[in-house]
């Protein structure tokens, strides 16, 4: 019996690479052809990864309009860029750069357009914005109304895992900041929590 | 473990995926489709020539019906200027130049001699010729190498060149008529 589990073990995991590799190679294959000017190779490049875009536009902005926009803008430039895209990292990966550079771009055009105040209210608004359930979407909920700089380092690091490094890279801020911004943005939702009664 | 602690975990297991609430695709490809190239022939251009070949067509009837007939105009089907050279920049020849100036510099005077009504035909036709002119050569600016434009051009001028000519050869016509 404990030899036919281990053999049903080692060809759950075949089939599971299996996938992943055939994912991968239907990626590669969707991106070569969109590199060619292939619409709907980009297309399917869009609907295997918007769930992920959005969601992180969504993380980062608190906003779902914006978070439509800067994803819908992240996959324009995707499209315009696709010739850059060596590869090196996942796609996905490549998506998150280019999406949380539209975010940012997004924020510091509505900061010109001194629009921030009609967000702000507007994300207050707008809620759940995200699937996540109880204690979940306390937390996710005081995260939206974190400050802008400490939200955006919070997200990339502990909601997605990006190291430091990354979060400085992708926000063009230096390591030593994105520390400190989510040491900052873990004592606020702390307060925030406590205030609202959420932990103990 | 710490409040904060637990935060940093339970932010690790928030959502990473989440849908949209409405298809942003269309929207998208709206934005990626190649935008069709511009089409270098200016609308106006296109209108001129209509416009102006048919005014000129009218206006030449009117006058030979107006003056019964008797009047007998050489009107030559070509005018003869120096092939225009063209490429990365473009300079019209100075023979065409030349008889460009002469024909324009006599045209306030020769216009001077038609009815109100038929000076504001002759101007209203010139100035969409030269307006067509004028767009042609802006596009020219974006776009100096292209063969059709500045044949366009060339052809825009030369008609150009052949209205002024009509209106020197009527108003000589009626002149000598008057003069008689």
């Amino acid at each position: 019996m404990a030899a036919l589990s281990a053999v049903a073990n080692t060809l759950y995991s075949e089939a599971a690479v299996t996938t992943t590799e055939h994912k991968q190679t239907d990626e590669a294959l969707l991106i070569r052809r969109a590199k060619n000017g292939d619409q709907r190779a980009f297309e399917a490049l869009y609907r295997s990864n918007v769930d992920k875009v959005y969601a992180l536009c969504l993380r980062m902005t608190g906003n779902v309009s914006e978070a439509e926009d800067c994803a819908q803008e992240a996959f324009i430039q995707a499209w315009n860029q696709l010739s850059k895209f060596r590869g090196d990292s996942a796609f996905s990966t490549w998506m998150h750069r280019i999406a949380v550079n539209a975010v940012l771009g997004r924020m510091r055009k509505s900061k010109r357009d001194q629009n921030r105040l009609e967000i702000v209210a507007d994300r207050t608004e707008v809620a759940p914005l995200t699937s996540d359930e109880g204690a979940l979407r306390d937390l996710s909920e005081a995260i939206d109304r974190l400050p802008d700089g400490a939200r955006h380092v919070f997200v990339l690091h502990a909601v997605y895992g990006y190291s430091h490094d990354e979060a400085g890279s992708m926000l063009g801020i230096a390591t030593g900041t994105s520390k400190a911004q989510v040491h900052r943005a873990r004592r606020l939702l702390a307060q925030q929590l406590k205030q609202e009664g959420f932990t103990e | 473990m710490n409040d904060k602690d637990d935060i940093m975990m339970d932010a690790a297991r928030l959502s990473q995926s989440i849908a949209p609430e409405r298809d942003l695709w269309p929207e998208i490809e709206q934005s990626i489709v190649p935008q069709p190239r511009r089409n270098w022939t200016p609308m106006l251009a296109q209108a001129a020539g209509v416009v102006m070949l048919v005014a000129a067509s009218s206006m030449l009837t009117y006058f030979m019906v107006k003056d019964d007939g008797s009047a007998s105009l050489s009107v030559q089907p070509e005018y003869l200027f120096d092939e225009a050279s063209f490429g990365g920049t473009y300079n019209l020849g100075p023979g065409f130049t030349d008889a460009r100036g002469g024909l324009a510099s006599k045209l306030d005077a020769q216009l001077e001699r038609l009815s109100p009504e038929e000076r504001a035909d002759v101007e209203a036709n010139l100035k969409l010729i030269r307006d067509a002119i004028d767009q042609i050569n802006a596009e020219l600016a974006e776009d100096p190498d292209n063969a059709h434009l500045q044949a366009l051009l060339l052809k825009t001028y030369r008609e150009e060149l052949t209205v002024m000519r009509k209106v020197s050869d009527l108003t000589q016509a009626v002149m000598s008529r008057t003069d008689i």
